[in-house]
């Protein structure tokens, strides 16, 4: 067979013989031990942007779909986090230390296994990415207990996505509206479907977001916690003024959400 | 047998033509986003004129409150050819003859704070709402509007022609503004002469609605009622098209 490589294998240095030795000496290279303080300090960073910045950019928490989704989000980026600061540490290390000018240099030796860095690493993501399929599915289980155990004291709001202008209508009380009003601390239900192309049903600080659909009615399931302003918008791509498929809203107390069904009951029940 | 490479030598640029390289090359990517920006931008804008509502003198609201009256009117028509919405000739009809269309305008401007009176004529007949909904008259200053005189909340579903649908985006720097008027049908009685010589006109039904502005703001309008082709329940084709049964409403202070 053919010698693709120009050094000769005589030149490589052996490998220690434990794994210990392995690591010892993987760990000594000067190269390395620049990846790894690189690694560390982008860690650091995006824990505490994770942590501490992320939040301020994400819409204020209304229910606990959102707060529940809003720790995934931090927590995951805080996982996620040393496995994007060692490949970055690679990447700029590479990029300071390696670059040569224009001319590139010649191919390195071959680099023979290091079985005890693989097992290390395939563990470490492995470990990774399980907390993170776990927490998904008790998250999207918990939702799901939630919504069944709460749906007798629900709140019903059938929801309309039309283009342009969505359109609710709360059968318990009888009410057609344009905005969306609910009150605290009360589960509700939404029954959402589409009159004409496919829509997306995003109340943004609920944390609920689905499909909006001809002919069948998708359901989702929000529990407001607090009081606030409420944007609920197109999330689908759905023609000339998807853009301007908005409406708002509010979280209520009972007795304002109580107050705003009775002036529009007094309107033959659509709000005018 | 050895990996030889052959590296070709090239002369190493001056730092300043690399950095005149790099300078060039980021004026050059920002002329073509900038470009097709303002390509895209030129052909998305309303091609039809803007309306301004006129003043008529002062009201006094259902609040106590005095405001400036304004007034505006249009008209809904069966063809772009008698709305005139694309210009006053008899081949104006923005390549789609067979489009229903408000006209001549649709493209609204309406004063800030003010006591906005609407005039729409409508000329077309119609068929049934997706929605029921936008049967309802909503946003109005009192929660109606007038059909041929007659004061009234709502329409049946099935006695819908178009609807005039205002709405916008929701945010802190605008103020919401929502108006939703059902227009009535023509019958087929009425629409007889007009479907057998399309110079010939219906009468037509006046409906008249009132509903105020508060701060200036972009908004837009559409109707609700699904005249377009046959793609997308009905709101295909003219549905999604600026200038026949969509356009802009901008409110504007001073």
């Amino acid at each position: 067979m053919a010698d693709h490589n120009s050094h000769d294998m005589s030149e490589v240095e052996a490998l220690p013989p434990t794994p210990g030795a392995r690591i010892a000496t993987f760990f000594n290279r000067k190269e390395v031990r620049q990846t790894v303080i690189l690694g560390l300090a982008y860690t650091i960073l995006f824990i505490v942007l994770g942590r501490f910045v992320y939040p301020h950019w994400m819409p204020k928490v209304l229910s606990k779909q959102l707060q529940s989704e809003e720790d995934i989000l931090i927590w995951f980026t805080v996982i996620s986090a040393p496995i994007a600061g060692i490949v970055l540490g690679i990447a700029t290390q590479s990029f300071m230390k390696m670059h040569r000018g224009d001319t590139p240099p010649e191919d390195g030796v071959a680099i023979r296994t290091n079985t005890p860095v693989v097992i290390i690493w395939t563990a470490v993501s492995a470990l990774f990415c399980t907390v993170a399929i776990v927490w998904g599915l008790v998250a999207l289980n918990t939702e799901s207990i939630a919504a069944a155990s709460d749906a007798p004291k629900s709140l019903i709001v059938d929801v309309t996505g039309s283009q342009w202008v969505w359109s609710f209508y709360y059968p318990q009380q009888n009410i057609h509206t344009h905005t969306l009003n609910l009150p605290v601390n009360q589960p509700v239900t939404f029954n959402v479907v589409s009159d004409d192309v496919n829509h997306s049903f995003w109340p943004v600080q609920l944390g609920v977001k689905i499909d909006a659909n001809r002919l069948v009615t998708t359901i989702a399931h929000a529990d407001p916690t607090s009081v606030g302003p409420l944007d609920i918008k197109c999330a689908e791509l759905c023609g000339l003024y998807h853009a301007y498929m908005e409406t708002n809203g509010a979280v209520q107390s009972p007795s304002d959400f109580n107050n705003w069904v009775s002036s529009i009951q007094a309107t033959g029940g659509v709000q005018r | 047998m050895t990996n030889e490479r052959n590296f070709v030598d090239t002369a190493t640029p001056s730092k300043a033509r690399t950095s005149l390289g790099a300078l060039l090359a980021i004026v050059l990517g920002v002329g073509v986003v900038a470009g097709v920006g303002f390509t895209l931008h030129t052909i998305s804008a309303d091609p039809q004129p803007a309306h301004y509502a006129t003043k008529v003198g002062t009201i006094v609201a259902a609040d106590g409150k005095t405001y400036n009256h304004y007034v505006i009117s249009d008209g809904v028509y069966a063809d772009p050819i008698n709305s005139k919405a694309h210009g006053n000739c008899a081949t104006c009809d923005g390549g789609h003859p067979s489009w229903p269309s408000y006209g001549p305008y649709t493209d609204f401007v309406l004063p800030a704070n003010s006591y906005i009176t609407m005039t729409l004529t409508v000329y077309d007949g119609g068929e049934k709402l997706n929605t029921p909904y936008f049967g309802n008259v909503v946003g109005t200053v009192d929660g109606t509007a007038t059909y041929d005189g007659n004061a009234k909340t709502s329409l049946p579903a099935d006695g819908v022609e178009h609807t005039f649908t205002l709405h916008g985006l929701p945010s802190s720097s605008q103020d919401p503004l929502f108006v939703n008027i059902p227009l009535p049908v023509n019958t087929d009685a009425e629409m007889k002469a007009y479907n057998a010589d399309p110079t010939k006109l219906p009468v037509g039904h006046k409906v008249t609605f009132s509903f105020l502005t508060r701060g200036a703001g972009h908004y837009v309008w559409n109707c609700e009622y699904p005249c377009g082709d046959s793609t997308y329940q009905n709101f295909g084709a003219v549905m999604g098209q600026l200038g026949f049964m969509s356009g802009k409403v901008t409110v504007v202070n001073g």
